[in-house]
């Protein structure tokens, strides 16, 4: 009877071929722009969760905070602090800086161009590995030593020498008042997918260098912030809360009075707004599946009035209640489904196409899928339920009258 | 009232139809029309009957209440000594199925479904499995002739053709009963005599067979004619002058 029934249903589909598809047009767009912005939302986390890493999940900033009014000298870093910190959690810290960051033009025979400067230890590498292409990365002695060395990349190489080898070559540049030559000894190269490229900016008029934090963080001054890795075999939160209570008391403070800023935590904000995001978006398109459900029960109720001589003669002939119900709600169901699967396959389709052209991965959940074909002939039985009944209960004399 | 009381008669001797006081008041509210005014009737099994009368003399009430498509308002029917006064729609659905085959003035098949599929349908609604469905379906359609026309549509055969297969689709499930309305409405003289001898030779094979026309014609081919005036049998007599269309 089921085979019987959707036999049935696909040739009355069949027979009004336009109007079944632009019924299922409803569903089709329903499903396709739900599947769609899901989908670009769950591959937006996943790019998200992937910078983040290149970025360095474990990483975070330490200052005092700057709800704390009564800022003292004593609430500021000195490299020595640092040093005591880095011998407090050995196996901890896998990366230690003073955050220094600067700018300054940068000079090479007429060239002249703004450099943002940051102040690094020689083994960043381990917690930032960068793709050295020219020369070297910077050296312990290039730290001790306050050696004026630099690695760029091979965008800003370009921009200053004209060529990506710029190894060797001297650039004169101003920081904090000295002015002195820097030699280049390592150039690198970027690797960043198309996402990532828009995502951070690329400042294309801006060079970039890394030189030693020595240099920019002198031994008698302050600095404000330290930057951490945490190493990745412990317990980040353990271990940042142990370290925020650590430099709190070095200088007679709370915990509470320090500011700690850790990438996971921004990294779970940005998550959480973009799944609310994409849950919102989805939600409105899911609207436009519920238009589609009463396209369908509209098309029915003509369909069922229509044919209301059928019913009169199958009624007649000795179909029951169920019978004719179950004939017009299969015939519902079907529309309602494939137009459920035509609408997966273009909402997959769409983000695969998209994110092929944006070099991305395509992140589809089976269970967006799952869900979407299941609300789809969820749809269809519910709004075919009405139509179905009146189809039903229709009286065989007065449908075999009906002309 | 209990669902399939048996007709006071003994079993042997059970006729096929019979209505026991009949009463059908049509209420519109505002108007109450009698449309069957206390009928007694009893057909036996193997009669071919002609329920004849003019357009609103109740024949066509009497024939669905006949067909099961309508129940009384007062009194009895017995179908094959089943009372349906109290059945449920569903219960009628079952009695149609299995007691009644019907053919109609406007032949009533299934449009853009084949002769076949038509002829199976019944037999689909009886939970028939397919392979005897189709089986019994062909051999119906040879028993009329239209073996060859399986798969034609209803709008690629002729009125005659289309009606032969609407016989074929009534003797589906074996029914006991063939209820014919105005069988011949909407056929020519040619394929009118057609359709009267196969109810004639069906009638020869032992099947029950009424038929409701207006046509002195078509009730001729008979053997018991009913008259019908105004909600009454005004006439039940045997048909002497059996014979069909002069031609």
């Amino acid at each position: 009877m089921l085979i019987e029934n959707m036999t049935m249903a696909f040739s009355a589909i069949r027979t009004n071929k336009l109007r079944s598809a632009l019924t299922m047009l409803g569903i089709i767009i329903g499903i396709g722009s739900v599947i769609s912005i899901v989908s670009i939302g769950d591959t937006m986390r996943s790019m998200f969760a992937d910078l983040y890493k290149n970025i360095g999940l474990t990483q975070a900033y330490l200052s005092i905070g700057y709800w704390v009014d009564d800022v003292r000298q004593s609430d500021y870093f000195t490299l020595d602090e640092m040093e005591r910190i880095k011998e407090a959690f050995p196996d901890e810290i896998a990366y230690i800086d003073s955050s220094a960051m600067t700018s300054a033009d940068a000079v090479y025979k007429r060239e002249k161009i703004t450099f943002d400067y940051t102040g690094i230890d020689y083994n960043y590498q381990d917690v930032q590995p960068v793709n050295i292409v020219y020369g070297r990365y910077l050296n312990e002695g290039d730290i001790l030593g306050r050696k004026k060395n630099a690695v760029m990349d091979t965008d800003s190489a370009k921009m200053l020498f004209g060529t990506e080898n710029a190894v060797g070559k001297t650039f004169r540049t101003t920081l904090y008042g000295s002015t002195d030559d820097f030699t280049v000894v390592g150039v690198y190269r970027k690797e960043l997918n198309a996402f990532q490229a828009l995502m951070m900016g690329k400042t294309s008029d801006r060079g970039a260098a890394f030189v030693p934090y020595t240099l920019l963080t002198w031994p008698n001054d302050y600095f404000y912030q330290l930057h951490i890795f945490a190493s990745e075999e412990v317990n980040q939160s353990v271990f940042y809360d142990q370290l925020k209570a650590y430099a709190a008391r070095m200088r007679s403070r709370e915990p509470e009075d320090m500011y700690l800023y850790t990438a996971m935590e921004q990294m779970t904000a940005v998550d959480q707004v973009m799944g609310g995001l994409s849950a919102a978006v989805g939600g409105i398109a899911a609207i436009s599946l519920l238009v589609g459900g009463i396209g369908i029960m509209n098309i029915m109720l003509v369909s069922v009035t229509e044919r209301t001589r059928e019913i009169g003669i199958r009624k007649a002939l000795g179909a029951r209640t169920r019978d004719v119900l179950i004939q017009f709600l299969t015939e519902s169901a079907i529309l309602s489904a494939c137009g459920g699967i035509i609408g997966v396959a273009i909402g997959v389709g769409v983000v695969s196409i998209g994110s092929a052209l944006l070099g991305m991965e395509a992140v589809i959940k089976p269970g967006v899928i799952l869900m979407a074909v299941s609300f789809s002939a969820i749809v269809g039985i519910f709004f075919g339920i009405y139509p179905a009944s009146k189809a039903a209960k229709a009286d065989p004399i007065d449908a075999l009258r009906y002309e | 009232m209990i669902i399939g009381k048996k007709a006071p008669e003994k079993d042997s001797a059970r006729p096929l139809i019979q209505l026991e006081n009949l009463v059908k008041i049509y209420d519109t509210g505002a108007l109450r029309v009698l449309g069957l005014k206390k009928i007694n009737l009893t057909i036996e099994k193997g009669e071919f009957v002609a329920i004849m009368g003019h357009s609103g003399s109740g024949k066509s009430t009497l024939m669905n209440i006949l067909g099961c498509l309508d129940r009384p308002t007062l009194g009895h029917y017995y179908l094959d000594g089943e009372d349906t006064a109290d059945m449920t729609s569903d219960q009628l659905s079952l009695i149609r199925n299995k007691k009644i085959g019907f053919v109609f003035q406007s032949f009533n098949l299934i449009s853009r479904t084949s002769a076949l599929k038509n002829v199976e349908l019944p037999m689909t609604y009886a939970r028939i499995p397919k392979g005897r469905r189709i089986k019994r379906a062909k051999e119906l359609l040879e028993k009329v002739g239209l073996g060859a026309r399986e798969d034609h549509m209803p709008n690629e055969l002729s009125g005659g053709q289309r009606q032969r297969v609407a016989i074929a689709r009534a003797l589906a499930n074996e029914p006991p009963l063939l209820l014919a309305d105005e069988p011949t409405g909407n056929l020519d003289t040619a394929a009118s005599i057609e359709i009267m001898e196969l109810f004639s030779s069906l009638h020869d094979e032992g099947v029950t067979v009424v038929v409701v026309t207006h046509e002195e014609d078509i009730a001729a081919f008979a053997d018991r004619i009913i008259r019908f005036a105004d909600g009454q049998i005004i006439s039940d007599e045997k048909n002497s002058g059996k014979g069909g269309i002069p031609c």
